[in-house]
């Protein structure tokens, strides 16, 4: 009198299977349900005793105990409905046990119809892992044929459900996909002037490094961080499921799952909605839904030094941990971050039109804010200057496609290296080549310009990128003067 | 006897033009002294109690490095004491130039043309090899004495605190410099006075004082750098002006000096000239001019006023990252440094 079916849980991002375990004996009319539930989950016996009823089944009135192992993953939402109902009839001998080998998903409705419920993907994941068929809501189907290679089967009601899952009934059409969650997309070739500041993107793009572009309001800062993503190789199969699941577990889609994504939290955001976690189980933040993509911080200097500080070691190591009670969740956050910042408080400081009117105590004051642990991990910053009227009149620039050509290039030079140069320590620095003329121009720079040992890793990263732009091997004098210039240490 | 009570006096902190007034009246520091020690002049309790023993004020100057000049005694320059407002005592650190200098001043809310301005003129000065006198604030002084420092010259700050009290204190090391050029740092307050406002207006008679020609850099119509031009004409001395914007604030004092007659400089080799005429041709004379390099080239052609990397390239003819390349060479050589972003000459050429 026992049955498992297996179904999915998130830690984190990530889906982990649940096998939920139902056990039916005795005659004392029970329904007992443990492992971690939350409030929803325990609900599910109202809705599960419902719609067995209603799809026909008598409901078996002896002591049920389901189990959601392991014990220690919390499982939250209505999404256990489907396997517990299945687990149910089968212990209780009602449909054959073949009908419990399979990763199921749903909502029931007290009908005994399938509604859609959150983790399709997840579900879609587990089921590849496991080589078993998965039985979803029509809704979450679309989002789970992401995963290719499983046998999907969208299921209309529990009733349809049990024939499906015996293979006595088609399963049903998956139905459209939500909308998604819209994302900005900048249009490189709509970009006029701004050369220097659009090399700069394109040296960020290829070697994955962190920019900083600072400028006056209006000169286009948030329009060249959104160009950033289009620059950037497009996600691979693998990469594109992670995000995504990275998005599904904020109960998000994504449009394009093999454009990078691009984020950009308001600065009044709180550290949770920013690095992850939240009460209960924890979700992830914007960092993590920046993932293999672009997190753009607009007005960085309004970002508060804490949330700043926090973002610092999870987009060093790729990964933010959330500890919660009994469990540590990791959310993935390979993200690179595009910060944007006026040059002063009132943004006039370096225009030669508008006078900046910042006392110098206001401008102390602004540059302390800036500064901090996350500005130090910006490689390049680049001024961002007003049109001049003959640039905004002026021919568009170069549109995305050789510029995308070209940072696919120099990627590829760096996965033979086998390491982005953004991710370069000093120890890989060190044992590069450098031709005696970088060499010269980095002495010189220590001597002549006060680098510092930070500046001095931040100049030889962004001129390794450039040399691998300009498909050389060693890096030249030219490579690191560039780089020099694109330090910004005003 | 009359000196320790001069000594005493001058560490009293009284407003320079009272200590003025009080010492017509009462015809000696010493009796200046008395009287306030009998009741007989006025002054806030902080006065009395600064009121110490003369070797109590010695041992304070000696204790932060620094000296007393006297008026008419050694290391006093004789220009500054032949004025009828001449501070009676002068505390300092370093040696002040025999000869008059330059004095180059401004406003502290400076534009980036009025720093690269001031610094390209220090450094034009210093190459000159006359003194380059300023107040060491914040924007137009600082890039002044920066330049002075820069191309070796003799700087000499006139502070509005204690000669030990450093305003802004960024400046330290800009001090420093000065100091290790052979340059000086003065100030007719006593140890440890803090930069007061009221302190800074009389201060500016005494860069006056110490200078043969006054450079206003950038000043609005309310700046201090115009008391600096008032007391410079009351003296004498020649005061000349930047020409600015007609329409930006920081210009409009420079602009209304030169409409009222003050001279216009219009570029360091201009400015050379025009300093020339007054306190006689540079001692030293500009070094022979050797070739050009192409950065040499290039940075020549960049504007006081500085460009951004894409004005950069379309005047040096090349590409944005051959641009970047070219200004990261050219700030590494001392050609060019960047500013909010943009890209300045480093200063005068020397010239």
């Amino acid at each position: 009198m026992f049955a498992a079916v297996t179904s999915v849980a998130l830690v984190g991002v990530e889906p982990r299977p649940v096998r939920v375990e139902v056990h039916v004996a005795g005659s004392t009319p029970q329904f007992g349900l443990v492992g971690l539930p939350d409030t929803a989950v325990r609900e599910a016996r109202e809705r599960v005793r419902s719609a067995v009823n209603a799809a026909g089944f008598p409901f078996p009135n002896r002591r049920i105990t389901v189990n959601l192992a392991p014990a220690e993953i919390p499982k939250g939402g209505s999404a256990y409905d489907l396997p517990i109902a299945l687990g149910v009839l089968s212990a209780a001998g009602l449909i054959r046990p073949a009908a419990t080998e399979v990763v199921a998903l749903g909502e029931l409705a007290l009908d005994g119809a399938v509604r859609s419920a959150r983790g399709g993907l997840a579900a879609g994941i587990v089921a590849a892992a496991a080589g078993l068929p998965c039985l979803l809501p029509p809704g979450s189907a679309s989002e789970a044929s992401l995963v290719g290679g499983i046998d999907l089967r969208p299921v209309r009601s529990l009733p349809h459900a049990v024939a499906v899952a015996l293979g006595e009934a088609e399963p049903a059409a998956a139905a459209g996909a939500p909308p998604a969650d819209p994302e900005p997309i900048g249009d490189l070739s709509a970009v006029r002037g701004q050369r220097a500041a659009r090399r700069a993107l394109e040296i960020a793009a290829a070697g994955g490094h962190h920019l900083l572009l600072s400028g006056p309001p209006g000169s286009g800062k948030t329009m060249l961080a959104r160009c950033l993503p289009g620059l950037l190789p497009p996600l691979d199969r693998a990469a594109s499921l992670e995000v995504a699941a990275a998005w599904a577990a904020a109960g998000r889609r994504r449009g394009d799952p093999a454009r990078p994504p691009f984020r950009s939290p308001h600065h009044t955001a709180t550290p949770a909605a920013v690095v992850g976690g939240g009460s209960g189980v924890p979700v992830p933040g914007e960092l993590t839904l920046a993932h293999r993509g672009v997190l753009f911080l607009d007005e960085f200097g309004e970002f508060p030094p804490r949330l700043l500080d926090a973002l610092r070691q999870p987009l060093e190591e790729g990964v933010a941990h959330v500890a919660r009670k009994g469990i540590s969740v990791r959310f993935p956050c390979a993200a690179q971050v595009v910060a944007a910042t006026n040059p002063c408080p009132c943004g006039y400081r370096g225009d030669r039109r508008t006078a900046c009117r910042c006392t110098p105590r206001a401008l102390d004051r602004y540059r302390a804010r800036l500064s901090g642990p996350l500005l130090d991990r910006l490689d390049i910053r680049v001024a961002v200057p007003r049109l001049t009227a003959d640039e905004l009149a002026g021919p568009p620039g170069e549109p995305a496609g050789p510029v995308w050509r070209r940072v696919a290039a120099a990627r590829e030079v760096q996965a033979a290296r086998g390491v982005l140069n953004r991710d370069l320590d000093r120890g890989r620095l060190d044992a590069m080549g450098w031709g005696p003329g970088a060499e010269r121009r980095l002495r010189e720079a220590v001597e002549r310009v006060a680098l510092t040992a930070r500046g001095w890793d931040r100049v030889r990263r962004v001129a390794r990128t450039i040399a691998d732009l300009a498909g050389s091997e060693a890096v030249g004098e030219a490579h690191v003067a560039e780089a020099l210039a694109l330090r910004g240490e005003w | 006897m009359s000196r320790n009570d001069r000594l005493r006096l001058a560490f009293a902190g009284l407003h320079p033009d009272r200590r003025r007034a009080l010492l017509e009246e009462w015809g000696s520091a010493a009796a200046v002294l008395v009287a306030i020690e009998r009741g007989r002049v006025g002054v806030s309790r902080a006065v009395r109690e600064a009121i110490v023993p003369a070797a109590e004020c010695r041992r304070r100057l000696a204790a932060v490095g620094a000296a007393a000049f006297f008026s008419e005694g050694p290391g006093y320059p004789g220009h500054l004491a032949a004025l009828p407002d001449a501070p009676d005592v002068l505390f300092g650190r370093g040696m002040l130039p025999d000869g008059p200098g330059v004095a180059i001043v401004g406003t502290r809310r400076s534009t980036r043309y009025g720093r690269s301005v001031a610094h390209a003129y220090g450094r034009a000065a210093a190459a000159a090899g006359w003194p380059v006198i300023s107040g060491l604030a914040r924007g137009i002084d600082g890039e002044a004495h920066r330049g002075c420092v820069e191309a070796g010259g003799v700087g000499v700050a006139v502070l509005g605190s204690g000669p030990d009290v450093v305003y802004p204190a960024e400046h330290r090391g800009l001090l420093d410099g000065l100091l290790s050029g052979g340059g000086a740092v003065v100030s007719e307050y006593p140890p440890g006075a803090r930069p007061e406002p009221w302190r800074f207006p009389p201060r500016n008679r005494v860069i006056a004082g110490l200078s043969g020609v006054v450079v206003v850099v950038e000043s609005a119509v309310t700046g201090g750098s115009l008391i600096t031009a008032r007391a410079a004409l009351d003296q004498g001395c020649t005061v000349m002006a930047v020409p600015g914007d007609v329409d930006r604030e920081t210009s409009v004092g420079c602009n209304l000096l030169i409409r009222d007659g003050a001279v216009p400089v219009l570029g360091p080799d201009d400015f050379t000239e025009a300093v020339s005429l007054v306190l006689g041709p540079p001692a030293s004379l500009h070094r022979g001019r050797t070739a050009e390099s192409e950065d040499e080239r290039r940075a020549a052609a960049v504007p006081l006023s500085g460009v951004t990397l894409d004005e950069a390239a379309a005047l040096w003819s090349t590409d944005p990252a051959g641009a970047a390349a070219a200004a990261g060479r050219m700030e590494l050589a001392g050609l060019l440094r960047f500013e909010g972003g943009l890209l300045v000459p480093a200063g005068g050429s020397g010239r």
